[in-house]
């Protein structure tokens, strides 16, 4: 993985393009290590389909309509009265001069327009960088598989076995300190 | 080796050492003022029977204390009129706080054992580590790490990474690990003798709970209802590592309960009904008693027509077989997520042998734990609005209906698939959840870690039953536009009543612990604090800085009474409902063991 990193770096230094691939893959490694550490995850699931669970009846990200620009704003506002909650900090701030939100400020939000905060605030940079992440890698895609499982977890673990034909396992082997 | 742990202590304590002792270096590091390791006898059915006796001579050798699950020490040097002046004696820092599967970190809601001054004490990835807690101080002896495979069973843990704590039996320590494996490691060495797989992730299935031996074999309950699971409670023998019996806890076509199962949709494929709190035994009749979670799907009852048996109960099995000998429900055909796995408490009061549970639906029952007829049920919580409250005859809520298949209770308060969205009280999460009550067999007064809460549901109707393992099947959701607060709430089981409540400012997520005149516990801010046990005064708190997650318990080693408690906050709460407590966003994870004296 690193080598194939490196070589593709190494390729585009040789071709001059050095800044904007780099940027592209250092903004792709942000968008997927931000869904998880955001707990889009937690919600969505790692391949985006949603469903129900302990966040909320999470909607599918591989079904989505939404733009870019969409995107970003369910994420920085959340969603009022459902469980998607808003990761930029400040944005119903009552007494900030602008209300980017629906023109939401926290008094408006009782009752069944209730906006949940993230437990985790993204910068904006984040929010974009996480957005481009679900229209890429998992906005139109179809049925989770095993390559796209193994991409999010990395092959060091069981997880992704039930993408695979049934095998047989060991046991971890404990270790003691003493 | 000698200067190595000399330059050790220098860096870590010279200046509190040399104002203790004067002579901080004449000793040999940090197990040089203590006695020679000592071999502990092995721990055997009569001893765990007895476990009362060995409370009192300073162990705690059972997860909940002793068998019948009642977490009271008879140890008294910290009392009423001592426990101002208890304060930190000294603390120990874990592991475990690494992330996997869909967590950012792991938690600690492990209650440690102790036997002849030694702890025993897991973190949230099944660890296991043995303290030295002799001469005032602690020092480890080993750690067993059962190298978890963090993302398989992180990824199909609902409600973080935990491990309830570990068992003794003979020369081992018994654990379990989330991964699903019971394993058996030497006491004196720590090395590990042999380790079995009972629970299986590949089908949404991991191991949370505490193991809790009876005779030979170690009891094993799973998690996983969230993730159409069907749920079992298992038997391991502990000298052959053969299964001696599992008990689905969702019955098969053919077998008693089946009926209450009415739709298309076969139960056994996803029913839930998980059992991830250590249940207690009853020696006297053979019995196990153990709590039997939600069913699944979570909140789309119309999924699952029918009474739903046997998630929601109390069930009792016999040790030998696991035959089920009798059950108790208390939410037929569940809306709510109101699973009854939390612990039953075995009580004698007068001539009644009760079994008490302390509900996440809001209320606390009493049964006759020989049969499971009902005897009282009462409120604890301060807001219940499911219902108008249980029928004092039936055990049932008041609005239960046999003639109907689904049940709707309180409808303003109940979301079905018609009125997707409602509000209830207590919230999904309770009422009380899995932290363990504790009971003062001479106040009679039971002490339920309480969270006073309401919360929303929104239902998202099944369609069909999984097509795949390891994929929420839940029905819906919850969200948290309600502010959740906590209370540890006492109850006469004398007359069923309550008889005290102290507030918190957040919910109580890890238990209660019961001595003779006090009641100790924690909250998720960081606080550990005692209580005296008859008026529910508070007598003394300490901040440890970090969240309280885990249960209290005591012992005493030199003929000094401690109270052990992990700090690090763990579970469900600061992924799913911190919304809820805002101020909780800071807390920040850890793993630390704190040992409290006089
Ligand atoms: C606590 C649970 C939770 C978390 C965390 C969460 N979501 Fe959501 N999300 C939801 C729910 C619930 C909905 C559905 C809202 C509705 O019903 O309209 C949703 C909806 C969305 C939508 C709108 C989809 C559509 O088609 O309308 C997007 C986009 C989205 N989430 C992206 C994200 C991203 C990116 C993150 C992480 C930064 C995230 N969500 C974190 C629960 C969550």
């Amino acid at each position: 993985m690193m080598f194939r990193v490196n070589l593709a770096a190494t390729l585009v230094m040789a071709l001059g393009f050095l800044g904007s691939a780099q940027a592209e893959e250092s903004e792709a490694q942000l968008g997927r290590a931000t869904y998880a550490r955001a707990n889009c995850v937690g919600c969505h699931k790692w391949h985006g389909n949603g469903g129900g669970g302990y966040g909320g009846a999470a909607l599918s990200l591989r079904k989505t309509q939404l733009d870019r620009e969409q995107i970003v704003k369910t994420v920085t506002c959340g969603r009022p009265g459902t469980g998607m909650p808003s990761f930029l900090r400040g944005v119903y701030d009552d007494d900030a001069k602008e209300h980017p939100c629906y023109d939401f400020s926290q008094k408006d939000l009782t009752g069944d327009n209730h906006v949940a905060e993230a437990g985790t605030f993204l910068r904006p940079n984040e929010i974009e960088a996480v957005a481009d992440y679900v229209l890429k890698n998992i906005m139109g895609h179809g049925d989770p598989n095993l390559a796209e499982c193994v991409a999010f977890f990395g092959d060091t673990s069981r997880v992704c076995e039930i993408y695979k034909p049934k095998t047989s396992h060991q046991m971890p082997t404990p270790s003691t300190q003493n | 080796m000698k200067a190595r742990t000399l330059n050790l202590r220098l860096l870590a304590g010279a200046a509190l050492a040399c104002l203790i002792s004067g002579s901080a270096y004449a000793d040999g590091g940090p197990a040089a003022d203590k006695p020679a390791t000592v071999k502990s006898a092995d721990v055997t059915t009569e001893r765990l029977l007895n476990a009362n006796k060995e409370m009192a001579d300073g162990n705690w050798i059972t997860h909940h204390g002793n068998l019948w699950g009642q977490r009271y020490s008879p140890l008294a040097q910290i009392n009423k009129d001592t426990v101002k002046g208890l304060h930190v004696a000294w603390t120990m820092q874990l592991g475990g706080l690494e992330g996997g599967g869909i967590w950012s970190h792991g938690g600690l809601e492990g209650t440690p054992l102790a036997e002849n001054g030694y702890l025993y004490v897991t973190d949230g990835w099944g660890s296991v580590y043995k303290i030295d807690a002799r001469g005032g101080k602690g020092t480890l002896i080993w750690k067993m790490d059962p190298k978890t495979d963090h993302d398989w069973a992180g990824a199909v843990a609902c409600c973080g990474v935990d491990n309830r704590g570990a068992a003794l039996y003979k020369n081992l320590v018994i654990s379990h690990t989330l991964d699903g494996r019971l394993i058996a490691t030497d006491k004196e060495t720590g090395q590990v003798k042999w380790q079995r797989a009972v629970a299986n992730p590949d089908k949404g299935e991991v191991v949370t709970g505490a193991p809790l031996i009876v005779k030979n074999m170690a009891i094993t309950g799973v998690a996983g209802a969230e993730y159409g699971i069907r749920g079992w409670i298992a038997a391991t023998d502990l000298d052959t590592q053969k299964e001696v019996w599992r008990t689905y806890t969702i019955p098969t076509k053919g077998e008693a309960g089946i009926e209450s199962w009415k739709g298309a949709n076969s139960a056994e494929v996803a029913g839930g009904g998980s059992t991830w709190v250590t249940g207690s035994y009853d020696a006297a009749n053979n019995t196990i008693v153990w709590g039997v979670g939600n069913p699944g799907p979570d909140w789309d009852n119309a999924f699952r027509p029918g009474d739903n048996l046997y998630t929601d109960s109390s069930l009792a099995v016999d040790a030998d077989t696991g035959k089920i000998k009798w059950h108790f429900q208390h939410t037929p055909n569940d809306p709510y997520d109101y699973d009854s796995v939390g612990e039953n408490v075995l009580v004698d009061v007068g001539d009644k042998k009760l079994a008490l549970h302390a509900n996440r639906n809001g209320f606390g029952y009493a049964v006759d734990r020989t049969d499971g007829k009902f005897e009282w049920a009462t409120a604890f919580v301060k807001k219940v609005t499911w219902t108008k409250g249980i029928n004092p005859k039936t055990g049932k809520p008041e609005e239960y209906d046999a003639g109907k298949d689904v049940q709707t209770y309180l409808a303003a308060a109940t979301p079905t698939r018609d009125k997707a969205l409602a509000d209830f009280c207590p919230g999904n999460m309770g009422g009380k959840n899995w932290p363990p009550t504790s009971y003062n067999p001479e106040l009679k007064l039971w002490y339920i870690p309480v969270i006073e809460s309401c919360n929303r549901v929104t239902i998202a109707p099944e369609k069909a039953l999984p097509a795949k393992s390891r994929e929420f099947f839940t029905g819906g959701g919850p969200s948290q536009p309600f502010r959740i607060t906590g209370s540890v709430t006492a109850i006469d089981v004398t007359t069923g009543k309550v008889a005290g409540k102290f507030e918190t400012k957040f919910p109580n997520l890890g238990g209660t612990l019961a001595t003779k005149d006090l009641v100790f516990s924690g909250e998720p801010s960081g606080e550990v604090f005692a209580l005296d046990g008859k008026t529910l005064e508070k007598l003394w708190g300490f901040n440890t800085g970090g969240g309280v997650s885990a249960p209290p318990m005591t012992f005493q080693v030199d003929g000094k009474q401690y109270v052990a408690i992990l700090v690090g906050l763990g579970g469900a709460w600061d992924k799913w409902f911190i919304d809820s407590t805002p101020e909780l966003k800071t807390m920040q994870p850890g793993s630390m063991l704190y040992v409290f004296g006089l």
